[in-house]
């Protein structure tokens, strides 16, 4: 019987890495030892990525399942980043292994409830597709929702899971649409009817569930016309902008980072004192995915009085929170192969800048970072902040 | 071994319930597998990958179930089950008794040798479905079982008692056991599979008479008043004073 299932594995495994761009060039791998020298989880994985490849290359693949090595990966993107072969690891190799970790059933469980919760309420939390606009409730203020008689808008945001549901993340969507309206944007939302985005689905391996989405969410937005998306959420970020134009979708999409900046000079003219020294964390899907390093240093940097610290590893080497890639689930499971958690690591790092602000511009950052301080004693100390929330702050 | 697990809908408790202005019938806006009934499937699928045999699973529906029941079915046939079986009941009913009587005819012409159904429904909360239909089968009955494995003739099954106690059973065949929970947590079917078994998995279905059984009428179903919650906010000082108010209000202080 295993004779038989690792060789039905084999062809499943190949078969999806042939559906992933470049992912042949596996084959180019020469053993170097940079992804693994990269990883976050490098000292913890029987299997860094140069490992993974050995084994699929020696036909061990079930060697390596059994390992859970395809769920210490934090989908950050460092190792394809560095990799002198440009091997898609994050977006092939790693998914591609999670994928037949899927279909043999045994994912780790936090994950599992979450995929199954996103396949049938369009939300990891298990909350009711009809309470995804129920952030929009805590306002002073209205905002346009979509519908069969408000068809058109110049931006549509999108909250996505985290910022429509999460306790604590809701405060970073409220506080972008709090800027939208101080900077008198057409801007309105698809309420009850989007769902999840599901990089992160993408990411773990649920490549059947990611396109159920795509089709979905891209079926709701072609009824309404629009100029733009912007996002506080850097996953939904990359994925409407890379993944989603391979299925069709073709409108212009913005980072709120990117928003922010660009909106830079009216908001300048707001702007007032704010007396902080603020360190800033590139988030891997806006960072060294996405190229966007600039943009919200610019932003911080414009607001008055606030002193801006780097912190040690920065751009293209951030280290990760370990939320991405569906992270954000596998802490119980990551916490058996690690004692120290990526975001306490880096908490620490951010703590040792001297700043009293952590700005973050993921949603995902803020839950992980937030629960390191806890961790780590550093709470009081240091708090974070999304750019949203630091720039609504400057402008009140 | 010849295997079936049963698999009712319930009221998905993520969406809000509705009671009718009588208050003698529940709508839920949604319905879901029964969580019990998916753990039986899970170890009616592990018995099955132990022992060898065949998993039919039987999904009991009324009206209101009718299609929804087909994705749990298509879900269980992707997990490894043999065979999918829906019976449609001439009415709904929340009598157990009733609904085992209607069964019982039904699964006996199948000669299973083992029937699993989960420990309870979280709509009629009974726990009755096991042990009535037992009776109405002449079968023996076990619940609260977490574990099963076949040994010579006999089923060797383990169940959670009071005091971190476990008690292991011979259990004689054919019988009815119900389910706490599998011995792995239910698999996980990828999407793709699950739409897979879908389109492809022949669902047989069959009509199925329920009798009357008199004795039990809803009076009424009603939500009990929520009790108060009162945030109290401020400075530490401010809210300990509050909360100092508030307990000599009460008479704890």
């Amino acid at each position: 019987m295993r004779m038989d299932a690792d060789s039905s594995m084999q062809d499943t495994y190949f078969e999806r890495l042939s559906e992933i761009p470049n992912s042949d060039k596996y084959r180019q791998c020469l053993q170097c030892g940079t992804c693994g020298g990269s990883c976050p989880y490098g000292i913890a994985t029987p299997f860094t990525p140069r490992r993974m490849i050995l084994a699929i290359r020696a036909n061990i693949i079930d060697e390596l399942l059994e390992s859970g090595a395809q769920w210490l990966c934090t989908s950050c993107y460092t190792c394809s980043y560095r990799c002198p072969s440009k091997i898609p690891l994050t977006d092939g190799i790693i998914p591609a292994l999670r994928e037949l970790s899927l279909l043999e059933g045994n994912p780790p469980e936090e994950l599992a409830a979450a995929l199954v919760n996103i396949a049938r309420y369009g939300n990891p939390f298990k909350e009711s597709p009809r309470k995804r606009i129920n952030w929009t409730k805590e306002l002073d203020f209205e905002i346009k929702i979509l519908s069969a008689k408000e068809k058109s808008t110049d931006v549509l945001f999108i909250p996505e899971c985290f910022g429509a549901y999460h306790r604590r993340c809701k405060e970073v969507t409220k506080a972008m649409v709090e800027i939208f309206k101080i900077l008198g944007v057409d801007f309105a939302i698809l309420g009850n009817d989007e769902r999840c985005i599901g990089d992160l689905t993408r990411l773990s391996g649920e490549f059947g569930l990611f396109e159920d989405l795509v089709e979905k969410n891209m079926k709701v937005m072609s009824k309404y016309e629009f100029n733009r998306v912007v996002t506080i959420d850097a996953h939904a970020y990359h994925a409407l902008k890379h993944e989603y134009p391979k299925f069709g979708f073709d409108k212009p999409v913005y980072h709120h980072t990117q928003f922010l900046a660009e909106n830079l000079e009216t908001l300048k003219s707001m702007f007032n004192e704010l007396d902080y020294t603020v360190t800033y964390h590139d988030a891997c899907y806006v960072g060294r995915r996405n190229g966007i390093y600039d943009e919200p240093r610019n932003v911080i940097r414009a607001i008055l009085g606030v002193k801006f610290v780097e912190m040690k590893r920065i751009r293209e080497n951030a280290l990760c929170c370990g939320g991405g890639g569906g992270g954000v689930w596998l802490d119980s499971f990551i916490k058996e192969h690690l004692q120290e958690r990526p975001a306490e690591d880096r908490v620490r790092e951010a703590a040792a800048t001297g700043a009293d602000v952590l700005v973050t511009s993921c949603i995902l950052d803020i839950p992980m970072f937030e629960d390191a301080l806890k961790v780590t004693g550093l709470e009081g100390q240091l708090v974070v902040k999304d750019i949203s929330e630091l720039v609504l702050e400057a402008l009140k | 071994m010849k295997i079936c697990a049963l698999i009712r809908m319930v009221p998905d408790l993520v969406e809000e319930l509705e009671i009718d202005e009588n208050g003698t019938e529940i709508y839920p806006s949604m319905y879901i597998a029964n969580e019990r009934d998916e753990q039986a499937v899970e170890e009616a699928i592990i018995l099955k990958e132990k022992h060898g045999g065949t998993v039919e699973v039987v999904g009991i529906a009324d009206d209101e179930v009718s299609t929804e029941i087909d994705e749990p079915l298509a879900m269980a046939i992707a997990k490894g089950a043999d065979k999918a079986m829906k019976v449609n009941l001439s009415r709904p009913t929340y009598k157990r008794a009733e609904l085992a009587k209607a069964l019982a005819e039904f699964l006996k012409e199948r000669e299973y040798d083992l029937i699993l159904t989960g420990i309870q429904a979280i709509d009629g909360f009974a726990g009755m479905l096991g042990p009535m239909l037992a009776t109405y089968m002449g079968l023996p009955y076990i619940g609260n079982v977490v574990y099963a494995e076949l040994k010579d003739d006999h089923l060797l099954v383990r169940k959670e008692l009071e005091g971190g106690v476990i008690g292991e059973y011979k259990v004689k065949l054919p019988a009815v056991i119900g389910i706490v929970s599998a011995e792995k947590p239910p698999r996980f079917v990828p999407f793709a599979k699950l739409r897979q078994a879908m389109k492809s998995a022949e669902i047989e279905e069959f009509d199925l008479d329920v009798p009357e059984i008199e004795g039990l009428e809803v009076e009424r179903y009603y939500e009990p008043p929520k009790p108060e919650i009162v945030l109290i906010e401020g400075e530490p000082e401010e809210v300990a004073e509050k909360l100092i108010e508030v307990m000599k209000e009460i008479g704890v202080l």
